[in-house]
This record gives structure tokens, C-alpha cells and sequence, in this order.
């Protein structure tokens, strides 16, 4: 079965076709990266605007890469939120009009679903399961017990982990996405600031990222203030070592209160270095896998691996009045 | 009837969405519906009866011709998008028309100063011709203060706000224009985003 994945709902235009849920044909993304870095964050107006510029020619990438015409296309899942309403609505017109041009069923994808089955292109999903959703959006917990059947165990009371790194990275200087380079700068520099670990022995699955930000925030302002000499290198590995050693001793909890046969970690940051090798040293016990890097960012294969999964369990499609939800919620 | 033309016009910049199709000169299928949720809902669902009710498919339309705008940004990116989409998949021509000759185009005969709302006292208007069926534009497509602009214009001018495009006088117009590179085909804004106003000012 070949399934065509559509993701807008940022800023990045991606068209995928992926065989059977797991071997990705091609993945077409326009990113819009270096337009939005002039503003230091993705501005609404402008995404919406290049998603409508380069649509039809993702497409035509997609096909072309894959060496395959629309008409061999048996499903196209779209994802329908949460994200930018007007860069989603894109996407959804886009998917329809090939629905309905050629006749295929259309199926709607939560974003953070998409994430999740990234996982699938490298390694079989297998439940029960835990993700660990990271994102700038996003952070949570959620436990999988079957295919497309997604139960949040715990979430952020405030800001996602992507949205903390974003923040500081800012308050540092560093261009935007500046997530990335936390992670990079961290790589180099010493956890020489004790800073808290919020929410560390709750005993729960809850995050809360927001104090902490502020306590780097403040702790970056007051060496300025007193001309501190400081290097952003500690400050980025300080903040690097707190959040994973929570997202890290939360999701080892998980893993064992639910006994998974499997922990996999989905969303933007994913791709931490950081993140990656404090998961893969501490929790031994059951595999934990990642995203190929390709994958951890948007990306509309991941989006065609769920829609697949999720009709492969419904069997239902969704009509053409299917629409874009800003705060789509998963189910 | 192979071989014969079979246009779709589509325009979704207004409050209301309009579509029409056309076979062989004759409007065999139209809409033109004020929308309680957004185009987006609404356009795919409405098309999908009007060509249904022709007894034809998508992939048998020969000629798509889009309302670019100006107006609603969010509305004019999904008829833009769907307009793009059809033209691509199925390698036929797409002509744009500003949203606003559509909105003259279903007017009375006389001087006609098409507008669209765009807040704060502003407005999307031009000034076009009518005349025993012949659209011509007179002032184009402008992006200004709704009442200085009407004033200039003077009081021959009759204001419309809406009413159904007229199919016949637009496709007989010369204001349509054809697409050269589907990928290129854009809205036509009139104006630059906030954000990139306000760069130049920090
Ligand atoms: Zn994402």
C-alpha cells in the first residue's frame, strides 16, 4: 500500500511516499528555515505564504523522487493539527484536490502522531510502548498499548522542552532555531551551575520547564549585570544536563510503572545529542530508539507511516470537509 | 462531449465562496455561499456536487480560472492552492482575475468601484466600466483609506461589496490572465507582510 503523507503545519512544505508504512519512497521537504531566521521565530503570515508558493512543486519533487504517478497512490493522509491554522489549511486544500482528482481516500493526521510513528521507518513499533514527545510544542508522555492508540500519561504544565532551548537561546544570542545549537554549545562546555531539576521526584509523569528557563534567564542576566566572565558553553550545558536528567528519570519510571517492551522518543528534539546519549546510557533495560535525524524535524513521511497505521485500524476515511484544527487533540 | 471546454472558476476572497463551471460557454453549475466556517470546509465538499451534478470529474476540467485577490488572505490561499493543484495535476491552463473584476463583473452596468473590507478603515478597491456586458478596468486593483478613495473616485461611482460574479462578462473580458508556470502562481496580496514592514523600521 502506498500511502502519500502532507505536513504544513509550520514551517516546512513536505510531500512523502511511503510503502506500507515503513519504507520511505521519497520525502520531499521545502523548509522555510532561512526565511524566518531574519525574525528570530516563525512568523504565521510569511509561512503561510511561502507553504502556498511551493506547494504544487513539493509534489511534483515527491512523485518525481519516488518514480511513481498519483494514480498509484492508495491513501493520502494529511495532517490536519495542531499548528499554524493557516499553514495547515494548505495542506489539507492540497491533499484534497488529489482525493478528489484521482479518486483516493484522504485521511486526517495528528501532528504529534506523525512524530511517534517516525520510529516505524527504522525499527517495528512493539506494545506496549512509551513515547517520550519532545517538540517545540510539545512534551509528554504517552503510553501506546496498540497501533494508533495513544494514552497520555503526563505532559508540561507550561512550556515544551523545544520552546525552553528556543527561549534561551535567544536570551544567549544565538540564531534562530537556536535549540540546536544549545545542544552543540552544551556538547562543549560544564554543568558548572547548579541548576534545578523542577518536577524531578514528583513521583508523577508532569513536567513544568518554564521556572527553569526563567532561573537561566536570570542566572545569564546577573553575570552580565556584574560583568561576570561566563562562557555560554556552561551556561547551555548547565540547562542541557537539568531538562534531560528529568525527561530521562521520568521516561526510566515510565518504562518500568508500565512495563513497555519499548521506549522511543519522537518531536524536534529528539535529535539532541544530549538527550540521545543520557536515554541510551540510562535506561538499559528495555530498547530505546530514536528517529533517524531526517525524521526528527517536520517531515510528511512520518506523517504517511501514521496515516497508514491508522487506516490500517479504522479502515475509515475521512471525507472532503476534513479541516484544519489549530488544537487538534490526540486520539 | 470529449474535446469540449470545460472551465472552472473559483474565487474564495470574499466572505463568500464562489465557484462556477462552465461547459462550452454555458454556467451548467454554480455557488456562491456565504461561509459560517471557513472556506476550507466548505470549497472541496461544494465542488465536488457542482461537478457531480455535471456528470463530469475533476480530472475532465480543461481551464481553471482563479480569483487572486486582493482580499482575505487566509480565503484567497485555499482557492489560490486548489486552483494550483488542479492545473498541475492535470496540466491544463489556469488564468487568474482579480477578485475584485469578479466582484464588478456581477454588477449593473455603469461605473463600478468594487471593495473589500481590510480593517481599519482600510479597503481593497479598483474602478471598472460596465457596459452592455464589456468589463474594462478603469483604476487597478489598490489597497487604500476606503473613504479618501471613494472620494477621489467621485459619486458616479456605484460601491459593491458583493453579488455573484458574472461568468459570461469575465470570461468575454480581457482581464483574465494566463498562468505561464504553475508553480509560480501566487495571491496577489497588494501588500507586504507586518513582520517584513517592520524590519526596515528596527
Ligand atoms: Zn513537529
Amino acid at each position: 500500500m502506498i500511502v502519500m503523507g502532507v505536513e504544513s503545519s509550520c514551517d516546512e512544505t513536505s510531500v512523502a511516499l511511503v510503502k506500507d508504512g515503513k519504507t520511505v519512497l521519497s520525502n520531499a521537504v521545502l523548509s522555510q528555515i532561512d526565511i524566518h531566521r531574519e525574525y528570530g521565530g516563525v512568523v504565521p503570515e510569511i509561512a503561510s505564504r511561502e507553504h502556498v508558493k511551493g506547494i504544487s512543486l513539493v509534489f511534483d519533487q515527491a512523485v518525481k523522487r519516488a518514480g511513481i504517478a498519483f494514480s498509484d497512490i492508495d491513501l493520502i493522509a494529511v495532517t490536519a493539527g495542531p499548528g499554524l491554522i493557516g499553514s495547515l489549511l494548505i495542506g489539507v486544500a492540497a491533499a484534497k484536490v488529489i482525493a478528489m482528482n484521482f479518486d483516493i481516500p484522504i485521511i486526517g493526521i495528528h501532528h504529534i502522531a506523525g512524530h511517534i510513528y517516525a520510529n516505524n521507518i527504522e525499527h517495528d513499533l512493539e506494545f506496549p510502548c512509551l513515547a517520550l514527545v519532545v517538540s517545540g510544542g510539545h512534551t509528554q508522555l504517552i503510553v501506546m498499548k496498540g497501533h494508533y492508540d495513544f494514552q497520555i500519561i503526563g505532559e508540561t504544565a507550561d512550556d515544551a522542552v523545544g520552546e525552553a532551548y528556543d527561549k534561551i537561546a535567544r536570551v544567549l544570542g544565538l540564531p534562530y532555531p537556536g535549540g540546536p545549537l544549545v545542544d552543540k554549545k552544551a556538547a562543549l562546555g560544564k554543568d558548572l551551575y547548579k541548576l534545578p531539576r523542577p518536577l524531578i521526584d514528583s513521583g508523577d509523569f508532569q513536567f513544568s520547564f518554564s521556572g527553569l528557563k526563567s532561573h537561566v534567564i536570570n542566572l545569564h542576566h546577573n553575570m552580565v549585570q556584574r560583568q561576570e566572565p561566563f562562557a555560554v558553553e556552561d551556561i547551555c550545558a548547565s540547562f542541557q544536563e537539568a531538562v534531560t536528567d528529568v525527561l530521562v528519570k521520568k521516561t526510566k519510571e515510565a518504562a518500568h510503572r508500565y512495563a513497555v517492551k519499548q521506549v522511543i522518543v519522537a518531536g524536534g528534539v529528539a535529535a539532541n545529542k544530549g538527550l540521545r546519549a543520557k536515554m541510551t546510557r540510562e535506561i538499559t533495560d528495555v530498547p530505546v530508539y530514536f528517529p533517524g535525524m531526517a525524521y526528527c524535524t517536520d517531515n510528511a513521511a512520518m506523517i504517511a507511516v501514521a496515516g497508514y497505521f491508522k487506516f490500517q485500524k479504522t479502515g475509515k476515511a475521512d471525507d472532503y470537509a476534513i479541516n484544519g484544527d489549530s488544537r487538534l487533540e490526540l486520539k | 462531449m470529449p474535446g469540449s471546454s470545460k472551465i472552472l472558476l473559483i474565487d474564495t476572497a470574499t466572505e463568500y465562496v464562489f465557484l462556477s463551471l462552465v461547459i462550452d460557454g454555458i454556467e451548467v453549475g454554480s455557488a456562491y455561499r456565504k461561509d459560517i466556517q471557513n472556506h476550507a470546509v466548505t470549497v472541496m465538499p461544494l465542488l465536488d456536487g457542482i461537478l457531480k451534478e455535471a456528470g463530469i470529474r475533476l480530472n475532465q476540467v480543461t481551464e481553471v480560472i482563479v480569483g487572486v485577490g486582493p482580499g482575505s488572505y487566509t480565503g484567497v490561499r485555499i482557492g489560490v492552492s486548489i486552483a494550483k493543484m488542479i492545473g498541475y495535476l492535470n496540466g491544463i491552463p489556469v488564468r487568474t482575475v482579480s477578485t475584485l473584476a469578479l466582484l464588478a463583473s456581477g454588477a449593473e452596468d455603469g461605473f463600478i468601484l468594487p471593495a473589500i473590507d481590510a480593517r481599519r478603515g482600510n479597503a481593497f478597491m479598483a474602478c471598472y466600466r460596465k457596459e452592455s456586458g464589456k468589463l474594462t478596468v478603469l483604476v487597478p486593483d489598490t489597497l487604500a483609506n476606503a473613504e479618501s478613495f471613494i472620494g477621489t473616485a467621485g459619486p458616479g461611482f456605484h460601491k459593491v461589496t458583493e453579488g455573484k460574479p458574472d461568468v459570461r462578462t469575465l470570461i468575454n473580458s480581457g482581464l483574465t490572465l494566463p498562468v505561464s508556470n504553475i508553480h509560480e502562481l501566487v495571491p496577489n496580496y497588494l501588500q507586504v507582510t507586518e513582520a517584513e514592514r517592520n524590519k526596515g523600521k528596527s
